[in-house]
């Protein structure tokens, strides 16, 4: 029997859809809606997970993916279809990884600097990583894969450090200001790469690869990789949620709340670091989703960061899998990569949202 | 924007008892410094590097016509690009006035807004569908329907920055998924091609090019003119402007055509040049120290900010080959707004 995508998509999409359209939050969760929702996300998760190893130019069915799986963890994998389930495991893992931390990279970066379109690209992060990635393709002979994370991750830490030394003044460092130095940081490095990457052809034909962001072509030595600065970074997530909701009533607020403002700033800054950082290290910059599941989570949740954070963390890598099944989709037996198709899955409901909000305008 | 420190000095010249003409002498000034320092650098960008024109053929130009070698470069090589380079400066320069008047916005630019995106889409789209249409037609093409979906997007047109800023962001990334989308999909040279072209390019304009923008330039600019004032008064309020006879909505529809014909020329004659737009109008003001930039200074800046980076990039070596001038604006712009940052900073403004 085949039960596969095409169940599960409109399936997911129904989840997706009305959550763009309300994007006034409703009242706080409580315990029954809370269990309610984390049952729904993880259902998604689960969903978003079989897709990705059973659609692509070959189909299986959830049985065979299934079978497939079990064979591959006991090292018995033999048939093709064990062979096809094998190549999407890095990917699936991968996609995982990468929605997690870009949907909590979100999270944390709207709610530091209490601006609702903040997110991982703004603080330069996506530019640090991506200058830091021609600069070893252009002078150290570093390949698009491989070594990048070594590369990448203190490439975007450096950045951000730098925008944060901008930003930071005597009265300390305003959401504004951040952003701003974000922006700049950004553009300066942005004409670097280009320059880089107009005049050497080698270096050009790799990066425009890699500067779309895909979970294709991946190896689970990639994850690996990155593992343990994505387990430090969500760890350290996980943790702000308490000190996020002090922060949103304000640093005074925090503060007579217990919370010390300087210090869950620098916690927040560096777990929406290590996470992006890793995941374009691993990935590629993607777009969108650390924009746009923080939005859309938020709409059912309210402002609660705790339970923002939780189902972020089932949200993201859903949204990641389902974009990267949907260009997989399109364009068989080739693909769409997936930078491009969350960008153009994510900018339609940001523009939802920005009709629907009133803080913006 | 940056508040009045003077009264403004504002003079009135008068032709007979019908004619007149109000101008501050701090803006006629600083106009005629800025053509002055245009025609220099002008002067300076013919005759610099091995082809460059001596002076003496320089100043024989003016008594006749050039000939053999001079000829050759004032024809083929310098004149086209520097007179497309002036052209697209004054147009980028001009739309970013109207559209920063427009949305009360520093930020608002023709980037901003989503047509530099749309316009590099549209490029892209000739390069995966080639021989339909040509690459500026298709430029403009975008980069019109982005500003229309923007537009649409706000619900309330331009009225709201906060709005116009995340649907310009909305729209653009889809723009540029588009235009990666092309970039992953073309054949190695090709791609190369399109990103010189996306990043802005003056070299090898021909006279062609230079027509194009003048033309433009001489349909919109007297068009832009003759709006400013009632412009001034939309971006003092709405509701003020309304009680002072000017229909708002209206101006600032026909603000924002003007502003998007300019820099959708500019895009067709040499590329998505970035920045240029943003910059020229907050320099202007701040050289003019008024709250409205106006026309003519902006354009001036705008020339002169291109020129001198056309003008680097043509002399600056750096690796392989030359670098696209879009380059060299977007880091002088990036300069430029870090500036603007830490001197607002400075000022306990952000």
């Amino acid at each position: 029997m085949q039960v596969p995508a095409e169940t599960a998509d409109p399936a997911a999409a129904g989840a997706g859809a009305p959550a763009a359209g309300r994007i006034t939050p409703r009242g706080p969760v409580g315990p029954a809606r809370g269990t309610v929702l984390l049952a729904a996300g993880t259902a998604l998760l689960a969903a978003a997970v079989l897709t990705s190893l059973a659609v692509g130019a070959h189909q299986l069915g959830p049985a065979e993916v299934a079978a497939s799986l079990w064979a591959e963890l006991n090292g018995t994998g033999s048939s093709y279809a064990d062979d096809v389930v094998a190549s999407r495991i890095p990917r699936t893992v991968l996609g995982i990884m990468a929605g997690a931390a870009l949907a909590l990279a979100g999270v944390i970066m709207q709610g530091l600097t209490r601006n609702p379109l903040a997110d991982p690209g703004i603080l330069g992060i996506n530019a640090g990583a991506a200058a830091a990635v021609v600069t070893g393709m252009a002078f150290f002979g570093v390949g698009a894969t491989g070594a990048n994370v070594w590369i990448a991750l203190p490439g975007a830490v450096l950045t951000v450090l730098v925008v944060y030394g901008l930003a930071s003044g005597r009265r300390g460092s305003s959401p504004v200001r951040l952003v701003l130095a974000g922006t700049v940081m950004s553009a300066v490095l942005m004409s670097y790469i280009q320059a880089i990457a107009l005049t050497r052809p080698d270096v050009f034909s790799l990066y425009r690869f890699w500067a779309v962001g895909s979970l294709s072509g991946r190896t689970l030595e990639q994850a690996r990789d990155i593992l343990p600065f994505f387990l430090v970074g969500l760890v350290a997530a996980l943790a702000t949620g308490r000190s996020l909701n002090a922060l949103a009533l304000g640093e005074q607020a925090a503060a007579s709340l217990g919370v010390r403002p300087q210090a869950a700033k620098i916690t927040g800054a560096l777990a929406a670091t290590l996470l992006c950082a890793s995941a374009t290290a691993a990935v590629g910059p993607i777009g969108f989703v650390g924009l746009a599941v923080p939005h859309i989570v938020r709409s059912l949740t309210g402002p609660d960061h705790r339970w923002l954070l939780i189902l972020s963390l089932l949200a993201g890598p859903s949204l990641l899998l389902f974009a990267d099944v949907l260009g997989r989709l399109v364009a068989r037996p080739g693909e769409v990569l997936t930078g491009v198709v969350t960008a153009l899955l994510g900018a339609p409901l940001l523009i939802l949202a920005v009709r629907r909000m009133r803080a913006v305008a | 924007m940056s508040p009045v420190r003077n009264p403004p000095a504002v003079s009135t010249l008068r032709w007979g008892r019908k004619l007149s003409f109000r101008y501050r002498r701090r803006s006629l000034v600083l106009s005629i410094l800025l053509a002055a320092a245009v025609t220099l650098v002008g002067a300076f960008t013919l005759t610099a590097g091995q082809l460059g024109l001596d002076w003496q053929e320089l100043f024989a130009l003016a008594v006749s016509p050039p000939e053999g070698s001079a000829a050759f470069v004032l024809e083929r090589l310098r004149g086209p690009r520097f007179l497309t380079a002036v052209g697209a400066g004054m147009a980028l320069g001009v739309a970013g006035s109207l559209f920063q008047t427009v949305t009360r916005n520093p930020l608002g630019s023709p980037e901003v807004v989503g047509l530099t995106s749309g316009a590099a889409a549209g490029a892209a789209a000739t390069a995966l569908w080639p021989g339909y249409v040509p690459v500026p037609v298709a430029a403009i093409l975008g980069g019109g329907l982005a500003v229309v979906l923007v537009w649409l997007s706000t619900g309330r047109g331009f009225a709201r920055p906060g709005r116009m800023i995340v649907a310009g962001i909305g729209i653009s990334a889809v723009a540029s998924a588009l235009t990666s989308l092309a970039m992953t999909t073309l054949g190695e040279q090709q791609a190369q091609t399109l990103a010189f072209y996306l990043n802005g390019s003056l070299a090898s304009r021909s006279w062609s090019h230079a027509a194009t923008i003048g033309l433009a330039l001489l349909v919109v600019l007297p068009l832009a003119a003759a709006l400013q004032r009632r412009l001034n008064l939309v971006a003092m309020g709405d509701e003020l402007a309304e009680s002072l006879g000017v229909r708002v909505d209206r101006t600032r529809t026909l603000a924002v055509i003007l502003a998007v014909v300019l820099a959708a020329t500019a895009v067709s004659v040499c590329g998505p040049v970035a920045f240029v737009a943003l910059v020229a109008p907050q320099i202007a003001l701040r050289l003019l120290r008024t709250s409205a930039p106006g026309v003519v200074a902006p354009a001036l800046v705008g020339a002169l900010v291109l020129i001198l980076s056309d003008f680097a990039v043509q002399h600056i070596e750096f690796g392989a080959a030359s670098l696209p001038v879009g380059i060299f604006t977007a880091a002088l712009g990036s300069a430029y707004l870090g500036y603007l940052l830490f001197a607002e900073a400075r000022k306990g403004r952000l």
